[in-house]
């Protein structure tokens, strides 16, 4: 319990921190997001009642922080990013055997794909509101960016995280013996 | 599927769709709860990054922050006393317009803010700044600075808002363009390459024929924008099937926006 509320914890901090990572210019102007990270390594390592309490959380930060509001118009009605991340959180976890054997390396890849598959569904959405349809090489960039970033620092978050749960002495780690 | 996830599936659908039902007025209300509620960190991160900035950006000796302080003193002497001698234009203009039976010209009320947060996703442009309900901010008001049009006030929290800037698609701007009868929407890009974003003023007349570096001021039309705020001066010009469309170098550099003016009214 307190490694879930530890990772809710960060998860707060993370959606704050990313206001303050400026996006990455020489990559068309890429963002950088710790959020989606945290809610993946969750789907993994939590149960399925607490990983989707860290989506429902998760999700309903970013649409309040990020999702605009203009004159009577919602672009993105509060709520797709909690069953965006709970559809992809679903998806990882049912990957978690392998996690918990220790095969990290395909979830971190995930996470970068799952990152990636967030913006294109934000991006598709808010396309569908204003019309015509544009897909530049800045906008594959833009979507394809921050999960490449993400798989990149995976392996780092994954390992922190995974430290965090060793010292709180959180269970999951001990179901390696189970699929062993 | 285990009893605990099913019923953990079905509160969690519940939670959803609860969410899903706001309207515009209770995701606004929503927004600015939960910006109040982070404000606090939002102002001390800010803090935090312009004092880790300005240690990057190197000390100053004491030589040059005296010159720098003598510069910025004749500097404000010699605004002071042009904004002196405007008062003293406006009124008479004031006077002379109140003689015609004209509307008196005022100024506008402003509301001076910093920039704390710059926009943390990719779809949207916009900024938060120090400001909001408890210093008599609203949503739609229009934000600027020194040089020109800003963006305008969307979510208003008690003493935080978000900026949407100029630059946003969404944001549209009525504008006329300097030495012309031409009128059009100013409206920013979906998606910026760079870090300064280009601006595009649509639905002008095929005729038009602007030409690089004539000045965009908005003109007033729609209430939200005051006219006569500079938006930005034309980059280029082209004729479209329909209408013309001129691109714009925005008036503003919105990359390095640090302190802002809200128009909260007139004086």
């Amino acid at each position: 319990m307190i490694f879930f509320l530890l990772l809710l914890v960060l998860v707060t901090i993370a959606q704050i921190g990313e206001f303050f990572i400026p996006p990455l210019a020489w990559l068309y102007n890429t963002h950088i997001y710790l959020v989606p990270l945290i809610v993946f390594y969750a789907a993994v390592a939590l149960p399925v009642p607490l990983m989707l309490a860290v989506a429902l959380y998760a999700g309903i930060l970013l649409d309040a922080l990020t999702v605009q509001v203009i004159g009577n118009k919602v672009e993105i009605s509060l709520g797709w990013s909690i069953l965006l991340y709970a559809v992809l959180a679903g998806l990882m976890h049912g990957l978690r055997p392998l996690f918990v054997r220790g095969r990290w390396e395909i979830h971190a890849v995930l996470s970068g794909i799952c990152t990636s598959v967030i913006l294109l569904a934000q991006y598709l959405m808010i396309t569908f509101r204003r019309g015509s349809i544009i897909f530049s090489p800045e906008v594959w960039w833009q979507i394809g960016g921050p999960g490449l970033i993400a798989m990149l620092m995976a392996p780092v978050v994954f390992w922190l995280l995974h430290w965090i749960a060793y010292v709180t002495g959180f269970g999951y780690l001990s179901e390696r013996s189970r699929f062993e | 599927m285990s009893r605990t996830n099913f019923i953990a599936l079905l509160i969690f659908g519940v939670i959803l769709g609860y969410f899903l039902s706001f309207g515009a007025e209770s995701t606004r209300k929503f927004q600015a709860g939960i910006y109040q509620l982070i404000a606090p960190f939002l102002s001390s991160g800010s803090g935090l990054q312009k004092q880790i900035t300005s240690v990057r950006t190197g000390l100053k000796t004491l030589e040059q922050l005296e010159r720098e302080s003598a510069q910025l003193r004749v500097e404000n002497r010699e605004l002071r006393a042009t904004n002196q001698a405007l008062r003293d234009v406006e009124r008479e203009v004031n006077s002379l317009r109140h003689q015609l039976n004209y509307r008196e010209r005022s100024v506008f009320k402003l509301v001076p803010a910093v920039v704390v947060t710059r926009d943390s996703s990719t779809w949207w442009h916009t900024v938060t700044v120090n400001r909001g309900r408890e210093d008599g901010i609203e949503g739609d008001m229009a934000v600027v600075t020194d040089e020109g049009l800003v963006g305008k006030t969307t979510t208003v929290a008690s003493s935080i808002s978000v900026v949407l800037l100029v630059s946003d698609e969404n944001c549209k701007v009525a504008a006329t363009v300097e030495g012309t009868r031409e009128q059009g929407i100013v409206s920013g890009e979906r998606v910026t390459s760079g870090l300064t974003p280009s601006l595009y003023l649509n639905f002008l007349s095929k005729q038009a024929d602007l030409k690089p570096g004539q000045k965009v001021y908005t003109s007033g039309v729609g209430g939200v924008f005051p006219s006569g705020l500079p938006v930005g001066v034309v980059k280029s010009f082209r004729v479209r099937e329909l209408d013309g469309q001129a691109q714009l170098t925005p008036a503003v550099d919105l990359s390095h926006l640090e302190d802002v003016f809200i128009v909260t009214g007139r004086k």
